[in-house]
């Protein structure tokens, strides 16, 4: 037995010791690293009957990455540009929800963190309350807003505004409005939590010397909450690329998001190793991405999660 | 200070628009359970009805989904709080070369998207079955099963993050002690650990169970035959949706309202006697006749829970009583004579066609046997059809003109031209203004 085994086991005694080390094995290589190789493998087989898994023909392909680039095989384009297409937009969604998250959370992140008072925690009550609710009955709160005949359109019709309603589920906004909406907690938290333990010594500081309050902002405040910024941007575009109630419910019908696609591949098409791939190219992408991100704003990973 | 009552102005507007984001959807979705069109809509304002209450408790597979919520909501309580909690104790422990590793491995599954971790989870037990050698029925595919694993393995890292807040605060000499004195590991545990840790873990178990009772992107591929409430949600709302759904959606904003309220309350009254405490004399401390704060005394969260309260039972109790099949009745009597008078008009103007196309016809009829007899009787009857149109002079004049080519009788055509145009001819203005000249 290694020594730092023997020692783990002198310090917890035996019985919780193994009980301990069982639930965090189980939970780290059972749950969390074996499924997600399983699922690498997975999309690397092609699609067969029951039967013949593990047999002959079950070799490793690229056939299911092949498909996302180059459409089905004898296709009349060279691309696949359909799913290309939802890929990259999904992408450019998800980031612009987290830009228009970010905007819209840092003046209340700040307003709460750097304020005393009462009336505080009414408004961190509120903030929380949403979030106990069903992500699915917001969204469809969100489309009662945004329909045909919905309140928006009464009301915006109502005052002049539009001749005819106006088509927001059509036009993806209420898609992008109920994106926008199920993640500003996250966005909040995390740079609520950093902006409270800023001294505000340092604002007053800077306001003495003369800088007006975007420059404080740009200065002190921003370099300051940089790490909950960033892990607020991350959770929120993971989350979001990877939304699928919102898209399916909010979503217009012409447009897809990337894992309405997977899903489809997985209940529509039964094509487990092609949903499989599809889940396995957004995962690397979208990890590439926020990596890429951090390094470009010279966050590190161990400040996510705080 | 003119500029600074601006700012804050304009950071009460913020707010405002803000908050108005944040709830006015909830708000809304509210109202429309109360409205009685079948579509969820809260305006126009029909008739108060609780009706889709009624259809909600009558509807079996939300019913069955509630249950099933619940099921896989224990288990995951359970599963993750336990994981959570040895993740948390392993992250203290850990040898330090591998922290930083062995944190981002737990960290992980809080930002792998919710889908993937559903698929790899169907994957993986669907490999070890196989493996296994057992069927299609097995333990290891059953939905419950794999729902429960598949929202274990980001839920635990929820609860890990809020144990391991607390677990910082522990004083381990507290656990060497019990040792010291001849408690066994599992007793050290159970009786200074966990009491230390109790609410921590009571807040990570509420934390869990809320996760795991909303989460659809995971459950969605692995809940077999046990949907929970979250997918039948779903279903129902992406195949047609009904007030049902807000009635739904209300009871639980009532619950979350409530609960919220409840436990900002509690706090609130801890820190009013803890304040009080302080306050107070030694003497007051010891004779025990220590007055302790009013419950209700500057605790506005428990006003506001009482007046939640009594609005609910003030609800439940008008729902028990009131009918809305007056009002239904009274709405549908005005639709219908809505519907009766659009009908009427629609008629009206149908008949007005019909009639000016008889006498169209009629005219033409006169046209073609008038044409050929006399043709001042032919100018008099258009002038006379022309006097009809007269305050609508532009269509009095199209329907000259078709009628004019339609008969291409030249009195008539001169009629036209003189009657209109007149006002059209340059020669009037420029006539004019030579005459002006």
């Amino acid at each position: 037995m290694p020594s730092f085994l023997k020692e783990f086991f002198k310090r917890n005694g035996v019985g919780m010791g193994s009980v301990m080390l069982g639930l965090v094995l189980f939970w780290t290589i059972g749950l969390i690293i074996l499924p997600q190789l399983s699922m690498l493998d997975f999309s690397f087989r092609p699609n067969l009957p029951p039967p013949e898994i593990g047999g002959p023909k079950d070799v490793y392909t690229l056939e299911n990455y092949k498909y996302l680039i180059n459409g089905p095989e004898g296709g009349s384009q060279d691309y696949n540009a359909v799913d290309l297409r939802v890929f990259f937009r999904t992408l450019v969604a998800a980031v612009c929800v987290t830009v228009f998250n970010l905007i819209l959370c840092y003046p209340i992140a700040y307003y709460l963190a750097q304020t005393k008072g009462n009336h505080i925690r009414i408004f961190a009550l509120m903030l929380i309350i949403p979030y106990w609710i069903n992500e699915i009955l917001r969204a469809f709160a969100l489309r009662i807003i945004f329909g045909e005949t919905g309140v928006l359109n009464n009301l915006l019709v109502g005052m002049g505004l539009f001749d005819t309603p106006f088509d927001f589920i059509r036009n993806d906004i209420a898609l992008y409005a109920g994106l926008g909406y199920a993640y500003i907690l996250l966005m909040i938290f995390p740079i609520y939590n950093v902006i409270e333990s800023l001294d505000r010594n340092q604002i007053e500081a800077a306001r003495d010397m003369g800088a007006s309050w975007p420059m404080i902002h740009r200065r002190v405040v921003i370099p300051y909450a940089k790490p909950g910024i960033s892990s607020g941007c991350t959770m929120v575009f993971m989350l979001s690329a990877g939304a699928l109630a919102a898209p399916q419910i909010l979503g217009g019908p012409s447009s897809l998001w990337f894992t309405q696609l997977i899903y489809q591949q997985f209940n529509d098409n039964s094509d487990w190793p092609q949903g499989a791939a599809y889940a396995v190219v957004l995962l690397v992408t979208c990890i590439l991405l926020v990596l890429a991100i951090m390094r470009l704003f010279k966050v590190n990973m161990g400040d996510i999660g705080k | 200070m003119k500029s600074f009552s601006f700012l804050r102005l304009s950071v009460w507007f913020y707010l405002a628009i803000f908050f108005a984001y944040l709830l006015g959807p909830l708000v809304i979705m509210s109202v429309t359970a109360f409205n009685s069109p079948e579509f969820p809509r809260a305006s126009p304002w029909e008739c108060l009805t609780f009706e889709w209450f009624s259809a909600l408790f009558q509807d079996e597979r939300i019913l069955n989904g509630i249950w099933n919520s619940i099921l896989v909501g224990a288990g995951t309580v359970v599963l993750s709080v336990a994981m959570g909690l040895a993740g948390a104790l392993m992250l203290t422990q850990i040898w330090p070369k591998l922290r930083a590793t062995y944190y981002t491995i737990i960290i992980a599954p809080i930002l792998i998207p919710g889908v993937v971790l559903g698929i790899s989870t169907l994957v993986f037990w669907d490999r070890i079955n196989r493996m296994l050698g057992l069927g299609a029925d097995s333990f290891l595919s059953n939905g419950l099963f794999l729902t429960i694993i598949g929202q274990s393995t980001f839920i635990a890292s929820y609860c890990m993050l809020v144990l391991v807040a607390r677990l910082q605060r522990y004083d381990i000499a507290l656990t060497e002690a019990a040792l010291d004195l001849g408690a066994t590991h599992a007793q050290a545990f159970r009786k200074v650990l966990l009491p230390f840790m109790k609410p921590a873990i009571a807040s990570a178990a509420v934390l869990a169970f809320l996760a795991s009772f909303e989460n659809y992107n995971t459950t969605t591929f692995t809940f077999g035959e046990y949907p929970t409430l979250t997918i039948e949600l779903a279903q129902k709302v992406r195949y047609g949706i009904t007030p049902a759904i807000s009635a739904l959606a209300f009871i639980i904003v009532v619950l979350t309202v409530f609960a919220a309220l409840a436990n900002e309350a509690n706090i609130r009254r801890k820190e009013l006697v803890a304040a009080a405490r302080k306050d107070a004399t030694v003497e007051e401390l010891e004779s025990g006749r220590l007055r302790l704060p009013n419950f209700f005394s500057s605790n506005w969260a428990a006003v506001a829970l009482v007046v939640v309260a009594c609005l609910t039972i003030a609800t439940v109790g008008t729902a028990t009583v009131y009918s809305p099949q007056q009002c239904i009745a009274d709405i549908r009597e005005q639709k219908r004579l809505e519907t009766e008078a659009r009908i009427q008009e629609l008629r009206q103007r149908r008949a007005e066609e019909a009639a000016r196309r008889a006498a169209e016809e009629a005219e033409k009829g006169d046209a073609a046997t008038g044409g050929t007899s006399t043709a001042p009787a032919t100018g008099g009857n258009n002038s006379g059809f022309g006097n009809v149109f007269d305050p609508n002079a532009l269509g009095g004049g199209s329907s000259d003109a078709e009628e004019t080519d339609d008969q291409s009788s030249a009195p008539s055509s001169g009629g036209g031209s003189s009657a209109f145009g007149g006002a059209f001819d340059p020669n009037a203005l420029s006539g004019g203004g030579s005459d002006g000249n």
